[in-house]
């Protein structure tokens, strides 16, 4: 096909109109862990795979959900050192806009700075797009909000979101699942459902990780002792 | 290749650019515009359990009190708080901008703030402009090494005591805490001594005033209390307010209007030709 001759440089249009190093940075997240998210009606909650290469690999200092600000958490999929990147630069980012407005920064703008972010380096010579999909979670006076932000730099809003290996089951199983009126808790039952879905192996709290905000507006990661309750009451 | 994928280190330090704009200005006759300042009596103290501050609430603009109430006491972190002398915006930027990247460090540490990590990044700010960010500060908290208090000086050099006290009532209030200080004080004992040092102060020094501000920082647990002691309240002569019982009689009245009324007359005629 003649979109092979125009897939090395991230500067150059295919002509059927692709930027194709953006589609090969979608399939690095294709082929990353699973991780998704769900907005319930008073808060959102975040939850990934956290499949380590090894037995060896200490679990506690791995931790894949990140907070950008006390009230927006974010989990990726895709490429682990591309995503450390992106959050120090939207914790940054939010921290500059604290200080020049004194407002907590609304959970749009920093989805809208960070997916800046990410569409730089698809137009800069020299640089590669990044390897990962966020899916950023917050609460602000708007209520509670789920983003996905795309290697392209397109964000969307989502009520339920799944990226990653077993995105089209998860994103399945969430579109039957998912109801508007949804609390919390229900949420998170949801979530360890859906990976629980596509997950190879025993499911425990070693391997997944879920972080959550409710109207508290504090974005926290659930303990492994939370989430073996929580994996208990969904048994 | 884009700005954002490049982090160039922030260019410190006084720019000298207008220096010689100013000499001339002021050598032509121009007078200087005055700053605000806090006058002040600032101090801090250890205790048995952590760190007390304490401050009064005046700020003044040269001979006026600008301010009967400001707050001289700002947040750092969630365990380190920091009292500001000098002039206010100095102090408040200052305070503000550490506090920011305390933050950011927390976020990318995953660790409380140290009070010693406060400590030099005011300190290193305030050397780069040689003085001329005039904030003198005390800078008090508790962290994972136990309590600690500095004072720190517009030029940048820090000291590190078990007492201090800083700006214009300084030496009301060290010669408070000189006489009765002793190690090992209860939160109490440390709450009263700071008043009273502050308090020294409020009523001996002209520059400081009005009320008392106190902030007790222990490990895991901070109380800012503000306005703890109002010793100066305000006396107002009528609680009731005034009334007028004679109505103020009209003699004339002229209205002068600011803008002159033109009346514009249309006269239907030919039009203007081309």
């Amino acid at each position: 096909m003649g979109d092979s001759q125009y897939s090395f440089s991230l500067t150059t249009f295919s002509p059927s109109g692709k930027l194709v190093q953006i589609e090969h940075a979608l399939t690095a997240v294709g082929s990353g862990q699973t991780s998704l998210g769900i907005k319930a009606s008073n808060g959102v909650v975040i939850a990934t795979e956290k499949k380590l290469p090894s037995i060896l690999v200490d679990e506690a200092s791995v931790q894949k959900i990140q907070h950008l600000t006390p009230n927006i958490g974010v989990v990726y999929s895709g490429m682990g050192p591309d995503f450390r990147v992106l959050v120090r630069k939207s914790r940054k980012q939010a921290e500059q806009y604290n200080r020049l407005y004194k407002e907590p920064i609304p959970v749009t703008q920093l989805v809208r700075e960070t997916a800046t972010v990410m569409q730089e380096f698809t137009q800069s010579g020299g640089v590669r797009p990044f390897g990962v999909s966020l899916l950023v979670a917050g609460y602000d006076d708007k209520g509670p909000q789920l983003y996905q932000v795309d290697p392209s730099g397109s964000y969307f809003s989502w009520k339920a979101s799944a990226m990653g290996k077993n995105v089209s089951n998860a994103k399945t199983f969430l579109e039957k699942r998912y109801t508007e009126d949804m609390e919390l808790d229900d949420a998170i039952h949801t979530a360890i459902l859906t990976l629980k879905e596509g997950f190879e192996g025993e499911i425990s709290s070693k391997n997944i990780e879920i972080g959550k905000i409710g109207a508290d507006k504090i974005f926290r990661v659930l303990t492994p002792a939370e989430i073996d309750d929580y994996l208990a009451e969904v048994e | 290749m884009s700005q954002s994928a490049v982090d160039v280190p922030a260019k410190g330090g006084f720019s000298y650019d207008l220096c010689k704009r100013n000499d001339m200005l002021i050598q032509k006759g121009l007078k200087a515009p005055s700053f605000l300042k806090t006058g002040t009596t600032i101090v801090g103290l250890i205790f048995k359990d952590g760190v007390i501050l304490g401050a009064d609430t005046r700020a003044t603009e040269g001979p006026i009190v600008a301010d009967k109430n400001c707050e001289k006491i700002h947040y750092m972190a969630p365990n380190i708080y920091c009292c500001g002398a000098g002039t206010a915006a100095d102090t408040e930027a200052v305070t503000d901008m550490v506090s920011s990247q305390l933050r950011l460090h927390r976020y990318q540490t995953g660790r409380d703030s140290r009070v010693i990590t406060a400590l030099t990044l005011l300190k290193k700010h305030l050397f780069s402009y040689q003085g001329h960010v005039s904030a003198a500060l005390v800078l008090g908290g508790v962290d994972i090494t136990g309590p600690h208090l500095h004072t720190i000086y517009p030029h940048g050099s820090t000291d590190t005591l078990p007492f201090a006290t800083m700006g214009s009532g300084s030496l009301a209030a060290m010669s408070v805490f000189e006489a009765k200080y002793k190690e090992g004080l209860t939160r109490d004992e440390g709450i009263k001594l700071v008043a009273e040092a502050i308090c020294s102060g409020i009523f001996n020094d002209l520059g400081s005033g009005s009320n008392v501000d106190i902030c007790v920082i222990t490990k895991g647990n901070k109380e800012y209390l503000r306005n703890y002691m109002e010793p100066n309240p305000r006396t107002y002569v009528s609680s009731n307010g005034y009334s007028f019982t004679k109505k103020t009689e009209v003699l004339r009245t002229k209205i002068t209007p600011l803008k002159e009324r033109v009346e514009i007359i249309e006269v239907t005629g030919e039009a203007m030709e081309e």
